[in-house]
């Protein structure tokens, strides 16, 4: 069998829609409108191995949630090849649906009314598990993702973030061999991002579940994912390490300069060096280091301000991800 | 084929659960439409009664025609009233769970929602039935008769649902389109039979199969008639086949939105 979960070859998808000409008459816009075709995903491909975490990143728009669609066979591609776990998604929906577990953030599929017990219940015989195959299954979740506290009160009386933890769970009901993900984490607070986070990770580490998540949250994608592919206007523009990502786009560094004494003068820097913060105690620059050297930085620094000590730093991956869209734009 | 149909039977009784476990809702629904429903055959009768015989109608053949009527409803719009939702969840996006799902499209679609008050259409239907087996002394053959034709009715209307909200497939916001469209097939259907003559018959039969729901199988009943069992049964196979292509062609033209949704 293949290493590969997933496998995808020139994949395309667009879309057609009716647009309004502003220089033609409502009644034309009516009966015979422009008709615009937009490329969502433009002809990208990639492989996902058995058991890796994927973070599949981009701006609003980038084409993410398109692709996640056209991987469970949601929407059918324009053109190009999908491969998952051996089965093709626009011939074996119903077998690949077996094999996959689904998350969206925005979406519910839980029974409201019932306990969480019920939803669960659901899902186990619509993938035609035994009962006391469910049953134990059940026990397991409730465990793995601590739903005992909950487990009996109906899904629409329980907190965001109990539901949360709750649709992973019924996802994972069937234990699939792949999790999709979008936007798993969207209006969580901190404490249940994190907790869903880490369960996400104990799955991975227990059960060998290949997770693919798309999210504009950082923290998802740094504690969560050992690679990241960016896509932007349907394009892959990067996929590599997660660890690697910052090293990639780095053209700035961060230094902090903290004042022996206090800072009195804020003198206009050399080219290739900014202000990002200034005040009596603490100056923070921003080099860009295809003007400047870090070296002849700290030297011209050095002589401008006396210092107490000095920090050097690459931005965090929020601002790296921040420029990567900039760019992209 | 076996699991589908016993998937679906345990996603309708979780429906019912999930319906009931909102009490005074889930009642008031239920008794509200067969008070409605009471109201409603209260004035054909009226109205039969007073203009006497037309076509051969007398007013306990409107009684039949309205638990016909009732029963295709009240089945359809409880067990299968996903059909009827197809255009909220083309619209909001909600319809990839079901494509999300290992279970056949159309009968998982169907079944994933429930509308609890028309459990007092089948109330209603079958008390209407009783009534009428009650009044005309049926025989057992149409007894039997009755059995057959409620479910011919309940999948002729069911394949018209199907046919009709798959426009929600084509293009946005087709509520109100496909509305209007399920009135134009199911007004016709709740009308004195004896009113539909020569072309309208025809136009009601075999283009709209407004009269295939109810009008021609009480005449069946009432006649006792094989030729009329034999065409309603070929008509209603032939609607079940097309609004099952129909809608496995109109699902490719799915494309899906991302709006919060909530539901089962």
């Amino acid at each position: 069998m293949s290493s590969n979960s997933i496998t995808v070859s020139n994949l395309t998808k667009k879309f057609s829609f009716s647009q309004k000409n502003p220089s033609s008459g409502w009644l034309k816009n009516l009966f015979s409108p422009e008709t615009k075709e937009i490329i969502a995903v433009d002809d990208i491909s990639f492989s996902v191995k058995n058991g890796e975490r994927i973070a599949f990143i981009g701006p609003n728009g980038a084409g993410k949630s398109t692709t996640i669609k056209m991987l469970t066979g949601i929407l059918f591609p324009t053109s190009g090849k999908i491969d998952i776990l051996g089965f093709d998604p626009t011939k074996d929906r119903k077998k690949l649906a077996y094999q996959i577990g689904t998350v969206f953030g925005q979406r519910s599929q839980l029974l409201p009314n019932l306990p969480l017990t019920d939803s669960l219940e659901f899902f186990g015989v619509m993938y035609d598990m035994p009962e006391k195959e469910i049953k134990k299954r059940i026990a397991e979740l409730i465990k793995l993702f601590d739903l005992g506290s909950f487990i009996n009160q109906p899904v629409r009386k329980l907190s965001l973030g109990q539901r949360m933890r709750a649709e992973v769970a019924s996802s994972l009901i069937h234990k699939p061999k792949i999790i999709l993900l979008d936007e798993p984490t969207i209006g969580l607070d901190v404490v249940a991002k994190k907790s869903l986070r880490d369960l996400l990770l104990k799955i991975n580490n227990e059960e060998n579940t290949t997770i693919f998540l798309t999210s504009h949250d950082v923290g998802d994608i740094e504690s969560l994912c050992e690679r990241t592919i960016v896509i932007n206007h349907g394009i892959i523009i990067k996929d590599l390490p997660t660890q690697n990502l910052a090293k990639t786009f780095i053209y700035e560094k961060y230094i902090d300069l903290i004042a022996l004494n206090n800072f009195n003068n804020f003198p206009k820097l050399p080219e290739g060096i900014n202000y990002s913060s200034k005040d009596k105690n603490k100056i923070t620059v921003i080099i860009d280091i295809n003007k400047i050297t870090v070296q002849k930085s700290l030297k011209k620094l050095l002589d401008l301000f006396e210092v107490e000590d000095i920090d050097v730093y690459n931005a965090d991956l929020e601002t790296v991800i921040r420029h990567i869209y900039e760019k992209a734009l | 084929m076996l699991k589908e149909l016993s998937f679906a039977l345990y996603s309708i009784k979780k429906n019912i659960q999930n319906s009931a476990e909102l009490r005074t809702s889930f009642l008031t629904n239920i008794i509200g439409m067969f008070i409605n429903n009471i109201a409603f055959i209260t004035l054909w009768i009226f109205f039969v009664k007073s203009v006497g015989i037309i076509g051969g109608w007398t007013a306990v053949d409107i009684i039949c025609l309205q638990g016909f009527i009732a029963l295709c409803f009240g089945f359809v719009f409880s067990a299968g009233y996903g059909i009827i939702k197809l255009a909220d969840y083309t619209s909001s996006g909600a319809f990839d769970r079901f494509m999300l799902s290992p279970k056949n499209l159309l009968i998982r679609t169907a079944t994933s929602a429930f509308n609890v008050s028309a459990l007092g259409d089948i109330v209603f239907g079958i008390v209407c039935m009783c009534i009428y087996i009650f009044l005309i002394h049926a025989s057992i053959y149409q007894i039997l008769l009755i059995l057959f034709f409620t479910m011919i009715s309940i999948s002729v209307f069911l394949s018209i649902a199907i046919i009709i909200y798959s426009i929600s497939f084509f293009f946005i916001d087709a509520n109100s389109v496909a509305s209007s469209f399920f009135e134009l097939f199911f007004t016709p259907a709740m009308f004195h039979g004896g009113a539909f003559q020569g072309v309208m018959r025809f136009i009601f039969t075999f283009i709209i199969p407004s009269l295939l729901i109810g009008t021609l199988p009480v005449e069946a009943i009432k006649d006792v008639s094989l030729e009329k069992l034999l065409l309603i049964s070929i008509l209603a196979v032939f609607w079940f086949i097309f609004s099952i292509i129909i809608f496995n062609q109109a699902v490719k033209k799915y494309e899906s939105s991302n709006f919060m949704t909530f539901g089962n």
